[in-house]
């Protein structure tokens, strides 16, 4: 069985306490206009070409491709999407353990939409789990509920993503209605999981959701923290790097939409914090 | 220089010249005594313990001449071409000491000047230990001489505070919390200027002074240490001057106590930059400490380092010193460390190990002048493994010649530097009856070797291996021709080398393997080696500034580096090498063995301001200190570095005056830097912003 990975950081330390490492498995069903990681939407290994890096050098032969990219001396060609055996992704995401056991750190799976690779990622967010490191999986929700079942006992933390709570609005912003997702999240809650809520702030799109939000959450069990992630307008580079249309919304979240947010989510009695898309 | 200054100096001068028979000892006691007589005295409005005085840099010139009258007798110049093309460097060094500051803060000057009677009527007739006694006795009597002219210096100035000290401390050990710290600053004076030895830390200050503290009015603590902190500043000591917080005792328990918290807090308050502090950190320290220290770091105060306290200790007992001393370890400068009751001799020897890796490629010719500096070979090496073992010859061959270079000063050290202040702090000196310099009196008389370039001289056997060996890309030959023309037309297969081959610093086994094997033979070599003061060498891997001028003298190399290039820095990753972030860096690091180090062993960990936000960032960063000391790092000094601050402290330099950087073994303000410095750190936090 093998997955499509489109990269690992290691030493990241905004998905929850501790140190962590974080896969970003690749491909999503979502299509968000604010995407911030462009190279994780498709399920297609791609090969990205940074103009700006570029030194006209001519190792690539003019080719776009795999061998051309492994002779980029300079990787302005760059693959995103790198397959593993799910043993071979954990022996990579858990160089870090000793780092982990200090900090109460981990493996955080996220995308893309890691859950969109259902049997990969069971299989290793239960051999991490038998390794006895935390597993943290970041999702979207919009994945059959089958897969939130099969991967519940091995998942310490659900980082769970909810944009919009109007289908309408829902489906503007990602192209897909959010029945599924709100179904989902009140199955993870009552399953009792351990769920951190994730709400991208992207003024002109969202802002206007975030009381219906507070609302859909103030009562629901297993809600430990509320993270309204200021949105920046960082990756365009990497569009253009895809030749995939740049879909991002053109200013950045203010610092103040992001704390009135934090606010009134806080007035629903929620633990809401201030985060960065950037992270 | 003032009139009266430029008379001290001559009288200084007039002491130097070295015939053969002049009594080094008497000389400098001489020159000591006279310029206590003689210097001006003044009394900052600022200061609160200390006055000032004008002799800064008398003791340094009479040095540096006895130097090139001992240098003109002893100099061989078998060593020269290879010292100048700066394959390695041996030369004298009295700059890397401590007080046995136990003594100097329980006794006091008063008390050290009482002391050396006891040792004097022990002496027996012996006539060069009566002569030693006699002459550091008439050192401390005019020292106790200027205590009181400073006293009297102060009450003129209306200074009563200071002036009660001084006038007690003429007459008597501290007895306050204000007169040991007062104590601490005198002393500091007495040696640093008058003595002309070079002091590089102030001790384990929450140790020393705790018995203080505790009888001391707590109330008007904080302000004190505030004050304190303040005055150490304005003495801008040379490279800092360092003082240490926690360790601990011969049974094993942390000596983090109240005063360790506070004396953190006025540091990070008084937000100065020359001086410097260890953390010295055991399994046992209190985790609240070191996340205050982290803390400040977050905050710009990036002149904290943070030590193993275990690994520093095992590494002295591994060089023979008795458990007791091992566990009282001072740490001088930057991060060499010394047992109690060791003078060490930190700096004075250094070997470029980028530049013994060109010897192994050209048959020992500098690739630069084409000089013959190293040793000769045939250049052909079947395996990989014969070229390393040509490789570690040279490194050998290198490192022996720069022992003999140092050796030639060491073992003139009686013709070249008396010390009778700090003589008399050092219970061996005074059992021995002898100077710590002129008769190499102390309990330990250890010198050192750094090696310098670890990651540049790893990187490029780990390209070697590969284009040569591995994929026979290319034969050694034609490397080595590239190599001379600095890569010139070869940009594709730099630029391949440089971003895409394996590197030290990425937690890649195989390519940290290469250093170990390097740092295991080198410590092999140098621990243990007996030096000409009835010491041993001890190996170091920190390389501070010198990276600079060694790498400007040191050829392309095989990993993609140009001629000329800075070398990498102290234990870390190249420049731009460390591509898996800090954790697989620190993993690399961690594979050399630190006990094997005893001079020290430091990685940089630069960490951009955004990877270490919040309280979670904060607790990021404990783990990877915690993680790196649980598998057996020696030291650990944090950068972290905000591009855009650094951007616009760069072009508008008068908006941050207060900015900090760690240079190397020190701190500096980023606008002293040159361009050419203040690019790289712009660089290194733009990496460290990628990997963020």
């Amino acid at each position: 069985m093998k997955g499509l990975v489109s990269g690992i950081k290691r030493m990241e330390i905004h998905d929850g306490d501790g140190l962590r490492t974080t896969v970003f498995f690749k491909g999503c069903p979502l299509k968000c206009v604010w995407c911030h990681n462009p190279e994780s939407i498709s399920f297609e290994k791609q090969i990205a070409y940074f103009r700006e890096k570029c030194r006209h050098c001519g190792a690539c032969r003019e080719k776009r491709d795999e061998n051309a990219a492994a002779r980029c001396p300079v990787n302005a060609l760059t693959v995103y999407g790198r397959e593993y055996e799910p043993e071979e992704l954990v022996n990579e995401v858990t160089q870090d353990e000793p780092f982990f056991r200090a900090g109460g750190g981990g493996v955080t799976l996220s995308g893309g939409e890691c859950l969109a690779q259902p049997d990969f990622a069971v299989e290793v967010a239960r051999l991490l789990h038998e390794k006895d490191v935390s597993v943290y999986v970041d999702t979207c929700g919009f994945v059959p509920r089958r897969t939130l079942e099969r991967i519940l006992p091995f998942t310490d933390r659900f980082l769970y993503d909810i944009k919009a709570v109007d289908p309408a609005v829902h489906k503007a912003c990602t192209g897909q209605d959010n029945a599924l997702i709100l179904d989902n999240l009140r199955f993870l809650s009552d399953a009792g999981a351990d769920i951190e809520i994730r709400v991208p702030l992207v003024v002109g799109f969202n802002e206007k959701e975030i009381p219906a939000i507070g609302a859909l959450l103030k009562d629901m069990p297993g809600i430990t923290k509320v993270k309204v992630l200021r949105y920046h307008n960082l990756a365009a580079s990497r569009y253009e790097a895809l030749e995939m249309e740049n879909t991002l919304p053109p200013s950045d979240t203010a610092a103040e939409d992001v704390e009135r947010a934090v606010f009134a989510l806080a007035d629903c009695g929620l633990n809401a914090v201030n985060g960065t898309m950037a992270d | 220089m003032t009139e009266r200054q430029q008379k001290l100096m001559d009288f200084a001068l007039q002491h130097v010249p070295f015939d053969g028979e002049r009594d080094v000892l008497k000389a400098d006691c001489d020159i000591a005594i006279h310029l206590l007589e003689n210097c001006e005295i003044t009394v900052p409005a600022a200061n609160r313990f200390m006055v000032r005085v004008d002799v800064r840099t008398i003791c340094d010139e009479v040095q540096k001449e006895r130097y090139y009258a001992v240098k003109k007798l002893v100099w061989d110049p078998a060593y020269a071409d290879a010292m100048e093309a700066k394959l390695y460097f041996g030369t004298y060094d009295f700059g890397h000491t401590s007080a046995c500051w136990e003594d100097v803060i329980s006794l006091g000057i008063f008390g050290l000047r009482q002391r050396i009677e006891s040792y004097r009527e022990k002496a027996g007739n012996d006539p060069a230990k009566l002569r030693f006694f006699r002459e550091i006795a008439r050192v401390y009597d005019a020292a106790l001489r200027f205590t009181k002219r400073a006293a009297d210096a102060a009450r003129k100035a209306g200074r009563d505070e200071m002036a009660d000290g001084l006038s007690h401390l003429a007459c008597g050990a501290p007895t306050s919390l204000y007169e040991a710290l007062q104590t601490v600053i005198l002393y500091y004076v007495l040696q640093q200027y008058f003595d002309g030895t070079r002091l590089r830390t102030l001790g384990r200050l929450d140790t020393l002074l705790y018995p203080f503290y505790e009888k001391a009015d707590k109330d008007g603590v904080p302000v004190m240490l505030l004050d304190f902190m303040h005055e150490i500043d304005r003495f801008h000591a040379d490279a800092n001057m360092p003082f240490a917080l926690g360790g601990t005792n011969a049974d094993g328990n942390d000596l983090v106590n109240k005063l360790s918290y506070l004396l953190l807090d006025a540091y990070r308050k008084a937000g100065t930059h020359c001086t410097k502090l260890h953390l010295l950190i055991s399994k046992n320290t209190p985790r609240n400490i070191v996340e205050n220290g982290l803390a400040a770091v977050r905050e710009g105060n990036n002149s904290i380092v943070f030590m193993d306290d275990a690994t520093v200790i095992t590494s002295l007992e591994n060089l023979g010193e008795d458990h007791a001393d091992a566990v009282n370890y001072h740490v001088v400068g930057c991060y060499e460390c010394g047992g109690a009751g060791e003078v060490t001799c930190s700096c004075s020897t250094r070997v470029n190990l980028p530049k013994a890796l060109e010897m192994a490629l050209t048959g020992g010719r500098d690739l630069l002048t084409g000089k013959q500096i190293g040793l000769a070979n045939d250049g052909v090496f079947e395996t990989f493994d014969d070229f390393f073992r040509e490789y570690l010859r040279q490194v050998e061959n290198a490192c022996g010649n720069a022992m003999i270079c140092t050796d030639l000063c060491e073992e003139n050290y009686g013709k070249m530097h008396a010390a009778p202040i700090l003589s008399a702090t050092y219970v061996s000196a005074l059992e021995h009856g002898g100077d710590l310099y002129c008769d190499y009196s102390a309990k330990y008389n250890n010198s050192s070797v750094n090696a310098l370039g670890l990651a540049t001289a790893t990187d490029s056997l780990a390209a070697i291996r590969k284009l040569v060996y591995e994929d026979r890309t290319l034969t050694l030959a034609e490397l080595t021709g590239i190599l001379r023309n600095n890569w010139e037309g070869q940009e594709i297969l730099r630029l391949t080398v440089k971003n895409k081959f394996p590197k030290y610093g990425t937690g890649d086994k195989a390519v940290d393997a290469i250093a170990v094997k390097t740092v295991d033979h080198l410590a092999a070599f140098v621990n243990g080696h007996p030096n000409k003061k009835g010491g041993v060498y001890r190996l170091g891997l920190f390389s501070i500034d010198w990276r600079w001028k060694f790498g400007e003298m040191t050829g392309a190399s095989a990993d993609g580096r140009l001629a000329g290039e800075t070398i990498s820095q102290n234990t870390g990753a190249s420049f731009g090498a460390d591509r898996n972030g800090p954790t697989a860096h620190l993993l690399s690091v961690a594979s050399l063995d630190g006990t094997r180090t005893p001079n020290g062993a430091i990685v940089d960990l630069d960490l951009h301001a955004s990877a270490v936000r919040g309280e979670n960032g904060l607790r990021a960063m404990t783990a990877t200190l915690m993680t790196f000391f649980a598998l057996g790092g020696f030291c650990v000094h944090y950068n972290v570095l905000d591009t855009e601050t650094l951007k616009k402290a760069k072009s508008d330099p008068d908006a941050y005056p207060n900015l900090q950087v760690r240079l190397c073994g020190w701190n500096v303000l980023f606008s002293s830097l040159s361009e050419k410095e203040k690019d790289e750190f712009i660089a290194r936090s733009e990496a460290a912003g990628r990997s963020a």
